[in-house]
């Protein structure tokens, strides 16, 4: 993986258990600099005080939704950029043409493996890299 | 279907909404609906709508079983008759008469398919299960967490373990290859012999304490199981007794559709449906077929 470790991941799950494993999954790939936030709002806020690189979020949240929160990243001008991650239960086809459309950069459906997480971030930052 | 053994406060209700409601027929808004839910048949009264001698005929029907509702007119109008209906939103007394008739015909039917029994208990019971639930939600989240903490107990024991053994066979590889001392060599075979009696014993008894862990973190399956299992079999009960009674006096036009939304929660039982996908494949072929 051609990532730097040092990246700054954002994990947003309103669980915390699913933020813990998502948090304990980023380190065995070597990913250790994670913050978390259990919601859309307060994630925005975080990604608003900067310094993050990778968003990782769920969609069924209280306050604010992992769609909206998708869909403010991509239309703010300086977060726009960010690469963002879903991990979510929600698993209808609208639901990830919806996520698609709104310009997420990968959809994993729980439950999960591992191996899944490794795969689609090695695939973001395939991406990343010839973008 | 009349009401043998009512009580009298539901009897005295019924029959002041029936007079508020005053000499309109209960129409109810923006069909010509005939006597709104309280039919016996409601297949029949939901087919011709449009007759009007089918109406009369049912609404006569409806009327002769309802004494209580013997004001309403013989001659059902077509359209609404709003301007009698008093002050404030014209279609009030109307839909306050059709909730009455319909919260008659609930009761009836209740007592009359035995349900009222079921229904008390599942009442009672359902608070219990609010209870229940959040037991369920409570001890998962502990297990959750008893099992995190135990591997992020273990995990750095494992660690160890693997370093300080990586760490003496690289030394061991240099005895082999003849570039130790007598002095190195000796202070690693003490170090090794350390590690084989000391460390490595150590390390995996606390490593298996915290197996030990997770396993005994499971121990909330059996009861959430059977918790789960008595919430169940009551929404059955509940589910049963209360679409029976809907079914006989909800307008089949009333029954909404399922509601559409992007939050729906994981997919409980994708047999039978083509509108989500079953594993992490399906949700990357679909977005390759997309060209995403």
């Amino acid at each position: 993986m051609a990532a730097d470790p040092k990246m700054r991941f954002l994990v947003v799950d309103d669980f915390s258990t699913m933020r813990r494993i998502v948090r304990n999954l980023l380190k065995e790939l070597g990913f250790t600099n994670v913050d978390e936030a259990e919601d859309g709002a307060i994630a925005l806020q975080k990604l608003q005080a900067g310094g993050f690189e990778f968003v990782v979020t769920d969609w069924n949240m209280p306050n604010m939704d992992g769609l909206t929160l998708l869909q403010t990243i991509r239309s703010t001008p300086n977060l726009k950029h960010l690469p963002v991650l879903m991990i979510t239960a929600e698993a209808k086809k609208e639901n990830i043409i919806a996520a698609a459309q709104a310009g997420a950069s990968g959809y994993i459906v729980k439950p999960f493996t591992a191996g899944t997480l490794s795969e689609k971030l090695t695939k973001i930052f395939e991406k990343m890299g010839q973008g | 279907m009349t009401a043998n053994n009512d009580s009298d406060e539901l009897e005295a209700l019924f029959d002041s909404i029936a007079a508020d409601a005053g000499s309109p027929a209960p129409q109810a808004a923006p069909q010509p609906a005939p006597a709104p839910a309280p039919t016996p048949a409601p297949a029949r009264a939901i087919t011709d709508l449009g007759d009007s001698d089918d109406l009369q005929a049912l609404f006569d029907s409806v009327s002769s079983e309802y004494s209580v509702a013997a004001e309403v007119p013989s001659a059902p109008a077509p359209e609404p008759p709003a301007a009698d209906a008093g002050p404030g939103w014209p279609q009030q007394e109307a839909v306050f008469n059709r909730v009455g008739h319909m919260a008659r015909q609930l009761h009836d039917t209740i007592r009359e398919l035995g349900y009222d029994k079921i229904v008390e208990q599942t009442m009672s019971a359902s608070v219990d299960a609010q209870d229940r639930l959040a037991y369920v939600a409570n001890l998962t989240e502990q297990a959750a967490c008893r099992v995190l903490n135990a591997t992020d107990i273990a995990g750095p024991l494992v660690d160890d373990i693997e370093n300080s053994a990586k760490d003496l066979g690289a030394r061991w590889d240099k005895v082999f290859s003849n570039q130790l001392g007598v002095e190195q060599f000796k202070a690693l075979a003490a170090e090794t012999r350390a590690f084989f009696n000391q460390k490595l014993p150590e390390q995996t008894r606390l490593t298996r304490a915290q197996l030990t862990e997770i396993m005994m973190a499971q121990d909330f399956q059996d009861l959430t199981g059977q918790v789960i299992k008595k919430i169940v079999s009551l929404s059955q009960v509940l589910e049963q007794g209360m679409m029976g009674l809907l079914i006989e006096v909800v307008p089949e036009q009333k029954r909404t559709e399922e509601v559409n939304s992007l939050m729906n929660g994981p997919v409980i039982s994708a047999e039978g449906r083509t509108d989500v996908v079953v594993d992490q494949k399906q949700v990357d072929d679909l977005l390759d077929s997309l060209g995403f």
